[in-house]
């Protein structure tokens, strides 16, 4: 199709779901109920390390309207969560401040927490490890015994069929570093946890439905990812997922494990529907937050301003339980290789471990935004040994067609298509980077009394993962029972959890079928009654549910061609559709309906997929400007871009916003004051509710520019590629990089709160 | 707690409730977000934090904002609510201008929080018609939005403050 017949792509449009979100009506789980749905609870570790020696239920048990109360005693200890299969969804042993010690079932929320009152806990408190080398050294609390020294056994099938990938390994280091001219090495941490705090809290409703068989309804961005993480957990389970509306997720409101299964097994032995929600207390204390990463690495650049040789030992601190972690470590190996591409020595090895803090998982950014945060640092100080502007390094270093790289699965990809300078150069220009730039550690301005300066910086990201997972998707066809319409039913399974992304795909069949974009629907989010598809987290959808549907729609209308050979006489070649009917140029006037194609009460069902390919990158780059009070320690970002080629864009007001997303969701502010902090003598967190957790209100915004390309790649029939993940992924290297502009002194503590600054200052 | 009754006016209709700790009657600890969301299905709304720090559970008291986790019915008694499902013309459906102007500009992405920010906003234009961008941006403040939507969000506002149709 040739852009310019584009009815829909390209142009706002308004979003099916808009009017029930601003009058209330759309649905999301918290507002669905089932009939003799029962609530789950738990009892909560108050410790991060312990041993449950005695444990009394029996005054919880007997309260009136307890349906049930569960320990460790009563559930199957090869019940295990996460992968490799390690935690009993009920354990004896507590590996964090919020770990699950026991469940309950009750007629109302109010029974249920009066009822988790009354259960006596005795606890062997055993000695814990917060921080992510520490828990490698000799002597270390073991959390699992099959662990040693903490660190988790690689391997993770849905991702790396070939094996386990954790380690890449290419080219000759020595070599490479002898070719350099400017080197840094340095280890630095991305430690502090954030939350990426949606704001609807995680929950699920699970119903029983016999053998080991689940209904689970799930605040989950995607229902699949969540049937195929948790299937490991009971042997020979099925779960069946729905979805609503998910109010916020940033990739981490996915698996749900620890909601889903206290709830799954809840319903089992009540045989009632029960719903488990966490609060926001709990959300933020033992949901999953960012992974902590810290980096010991050695980098080298040579003369011309192009990284040779990369030597990094990764420590990736999932906290007490490792879910879906190998697969965003193998991302961050990714992508650092995309930021690098001109790179062929390489020796990038990574540990994950375990330690006595909540949970720490999947969020936007997925591994890759954690490392970049450490690597962009030391990327900047071989910049600044060589004296070069960081915008013309990224440039030269930036994955461009036919660079190689080897992405998550441990298989050799090679770019295609691709090609950003144009994208960055335009960012630049529309930021003033060259009139800005004063050179490294220069400030843009300085007020008069000196006291306050300013600082630009800029950071680079781009992720593979686009063209990840197979996804299928049918067009049915269905013309109207009364008159002469249709309806063109997109059946694939999608959940809205903000990106509009069901929409856009509407938009798509909508232009191959040439139907307006009202008389497209989609299906409910559902596992079973939907063909395969893994949802957005990623930025996924635009590439691998954009090519299903759009296949499906052709593959449907090739069918309706097929049938109205007979009433046109023109082979399908020479035929269009038009007004829910088929048509040749060649024969103006004739005009046969798909109702009088199709037989009564019968439709057309067209299929098309997605294979997983990881060769076209995507890319994002952020500019900005940062204010830093030196008798303060306060840093405030006055004004920020978001540069990106999207391919074509298939809706640019909601991929404006999905580049304003940067800013939220535990991105651009871990540079700056987000943080969780733990209470290093209880292990606690102190940042356990949302007025002690920092974050941005909506008088602290910066200006906020964007650019965003339309090119052409060559993706799938409408070719454009998702960014939005990565939007805010390289904000918070290119926060630290504006600051240590701004005063002068390199800060790399992150985030760079007032003590920071004043350290980095020499004035504590 | 002298009252047996509650009565509210929610959305202009007006409920009654007893007060009590027997099945079924309200209890002098239930907020107004669960009387809203349990007993009248005004979903709208949204119980997010419960410690009045996000504002996804806005509604409007007697021309007031107000988080309704940290609002009592019991302490709402004769007063006017204001939900989200209140705001559309309730015989024609047509929209307020507010909710209009949400839509022209795109000011939501995951909508969780869209209900609140709403309510928040319509307490403000009903006291001051024509805040300046200053004005609303401290008026929401109190709202939660993870998604960063505070940009077209204020353009929605202050497109009404203005006066711009589109």
């Amino acid at each position: 199709m040739d852009p310019k017949d584009y009815k829909y792509i390209g142009k706002n449009v308004q979003r099916k779901d808009a009017k029930d979100i601003v009058t209330g009506k759309a649905v999301f789980l918290d507002d669905f109920t089932l009939p003799k749905m029962i609530f789950g609870r738990s009892l909560k570790s108050p410790y991060p390390h312990a041993f449950i020696k005695e444990i009394d239920v029996e005054e919880a048990r007997n309260l009136k309207g307890v349906h049930a109360v569960l320990t460790y005693k009563d559930v199957s200890q090869d019940y295990k969560m996460g992968w490799p299969p390690q935690k009993p969804i009920l354990s004896q042993k507590m590996l964090y401040v919020g770990d699950t010690v026991a469940l309950v079932a009750a007629e109302t929320i109010e029974i249920a927490n009066e009822a988790i009152d009354l259960i006596k806990v005795e606890y062997e408190i055993l000695p814990f490890v917060l921080d992510g080398l520490e828990a490698l050294k000799d002597g270390a609390p073991q959390l699992y015994e099959e662990f040693d020294h903490n660190i988790v056994t690689p391997g993770y099938p849905p991702f790396q069929k070939d094996g386990a990938f954790w380690h890449l390994e290419i080219g000759d280091l020595e070599q490479g570093f002898n070719e350099c001219a400017f080197i840094a090495e340095d280890t630095v941490s991305f430690d502090k946890k954030p939350a990426p705090l949606a704001p609807e809290p995680p929950g699920a409703i699970a119903r029983y439905d016999g053998d080991e068989n689940y209904t689970v309804w799930a605040t989950s961005q995607s229902g699949y990812i969540l049937k195929i993480i948790n299937s490991s957990v009971i042997p020979n389970s099925d779960l069946t997922v729905k979805t609503f509306n998910v109010g916020g997720s940033y990739g981490n409101k996915q698996s749900l494990t620890v909601p889903v299964m206290s709830a799954v097994l809840l319903s089992k032995v009540t045989d009632r529907p029960v719903r488990f929600f966490q609060t926001k207390v709990e959300q933020m204390t033992a949901y999953e937050t960012r992974l902590g990463s810290q980096v010991k690495a050695k980098i080298g650049m040579d003369k011309d301003g192009i990284v040779r040789a990369v030597k990094a030992d990764w420590t990736v601190d999932t906290g007490a339980f490792c879910n879906a972690t190998q697969g965003q470590v193998g991302v961050g190996i990714g992508e650092a290789q995309l930021v690098m591409a001109k790179c062929k020595n390489w020796d990038l090895d990574t540990n994950i471990v375990v330690t006595n803090k909540q949970p720490a998982g999947i969020v936007r950014g997925y591994g890759g935004q954690e490392l970049n945060s450490c690597l962009s640092l030391l990327i900047g100080r071989t910049m600044k040994a060589g004296n070069f502007d960081p915008v013309e390094v990224y440039k030269k270093n930036y994955v461009s067609d036919g660079d190689e790289y080897f992405w998550r699965d441990g298989r050799k990809w090679k770019a295609h298509s691709i090609d950003y300078t144009e994208a960055i150069e335009i960012s630049a220009e529309k930021f003033k980077w060259t009139e800005k730039w004063k050179g490294w550690g220069t400030p843009t301005w300085t007020s008069e009394d000196g006291n306050i300066v300013r600082g630009v910086g800029c950071g680079i990201i781009g992720n593979a993962d686009v063209g990840e997972d197979n996804t299928e998707a049918y067009v049915r066809v269905s013309p109207d029972l009364f008159g002469s319409k249709a309806h063109v039913i997109m059946q694939t399974n999608i959940t809205e959890s903000g990106m509009g992304q069901r929409s856009n795909l509407a938009k798509m069949v909508a232009e191959v079928m040439n139907v307006p974009y009202e008389q497209v629907q989609i299906t409910d989010p559902d596992t079973m009654q939907n063909p395969t598809g893994f949802g957005l987290c990623g930025s996924r959808g635009t590439i691998t549910y954009g090519r299903a549907v759009s296949n499906a729609a052709v593959d449907a209308r090739r069918q309706l061609f097929e049938l109205a050979e007979p009433y046109l006489e023109v082979p399908p070649e020479a035929m269009q559709l038009e007004n829910y009917g088929v048509v040749t140029k060649s024969r103006p006037g004739k005009f046969v309906s798909w109702k009088q194609l199709i037989p009564p009460d019968l439709t057309i069902t067209g299929y098309g997929k997605h294979t997983e390919n990881f060769s076209t990158p995507n890319f994002f780059m952020v500019f900005l400007e940062v204010e830093v009070n030196k008798q303060t320690g306060q840093v405030k970002v006055v004004h920020m871009l978001g540069g990106t080629d999207a391919g074509q864009v298939i809706d640019p007001a909601t991929l404006e916003m999905q580049c304003h997303g940067g800013i939220g969701s535990a991105s651009l502010d871990t540079a700056l004051f987000e943080e969780h902090i733990i209470d290093p003598a209880t292990g606690r967190p102190l940042t356990y509710n949302m007025l002690e957790y920092k974050w941005r209100t909506f008088n602290e915004f910066p200006t906020f520019d964007t650019v965003m390309l339309s090119s052409q790649f060559d993706t799938f029939m409408f070719k454009a590629l998702g960014v939005g993940e990565i939007a805010g992924a390289a904000a918070a290297s290119a926060t630290m990089q504006a600051i240590s502009n701004a005063i002068g002194v390199e800060v790399a503590e992150y985030p760079a709160t007032p003590n920071v600054i004043f350290k980095a200052l020499g004035k504590m | 707690m002298d009252t047996k009754d509650v009565t509210i006016n929610a959305n202009d209709f007006e409920y009654s409730f007893s007060v009590g700790t027997k099945f079924g009657q309200l209890s002098a600890s239930e907020t107004l977000a669960e009387t809203l969301r349990n007993r009248l299905g005004l979903t709208g709304s949204k119980e997010a934090c419960n410690e009045g720090a996000c504002g996804c559970c806005t509604v409007i008291i007697n021309g007031n904002a107000v988080t309704s986790c940290m609002t009592l019915t019991v302490d709402c008694d004769e007063k006017n609510i204001t939900t989200i499902e209140g705001l559309a013309n309730p015989e024609t459906g047509e929209l307020d201008p507010l909710q209009q102007a949400f839509l022209d500009r795109y000011a939501f992405q995951c909508g969780y929080c869209t209900p609140g920010i709403i309510m928040a906003s319509k307490a403000l234009l009903d006291k001051n018609p024509t805040p300046t961008d200053t004005e609303i941006k401290e008026a929401l403040s109190g709202n939660f939005c993870r998604c960063i939507s505070q940009y077209h969000v204020i353009e929605a506002v202050s497109d009404i403050a203005k006066g711009v149709q589109k």
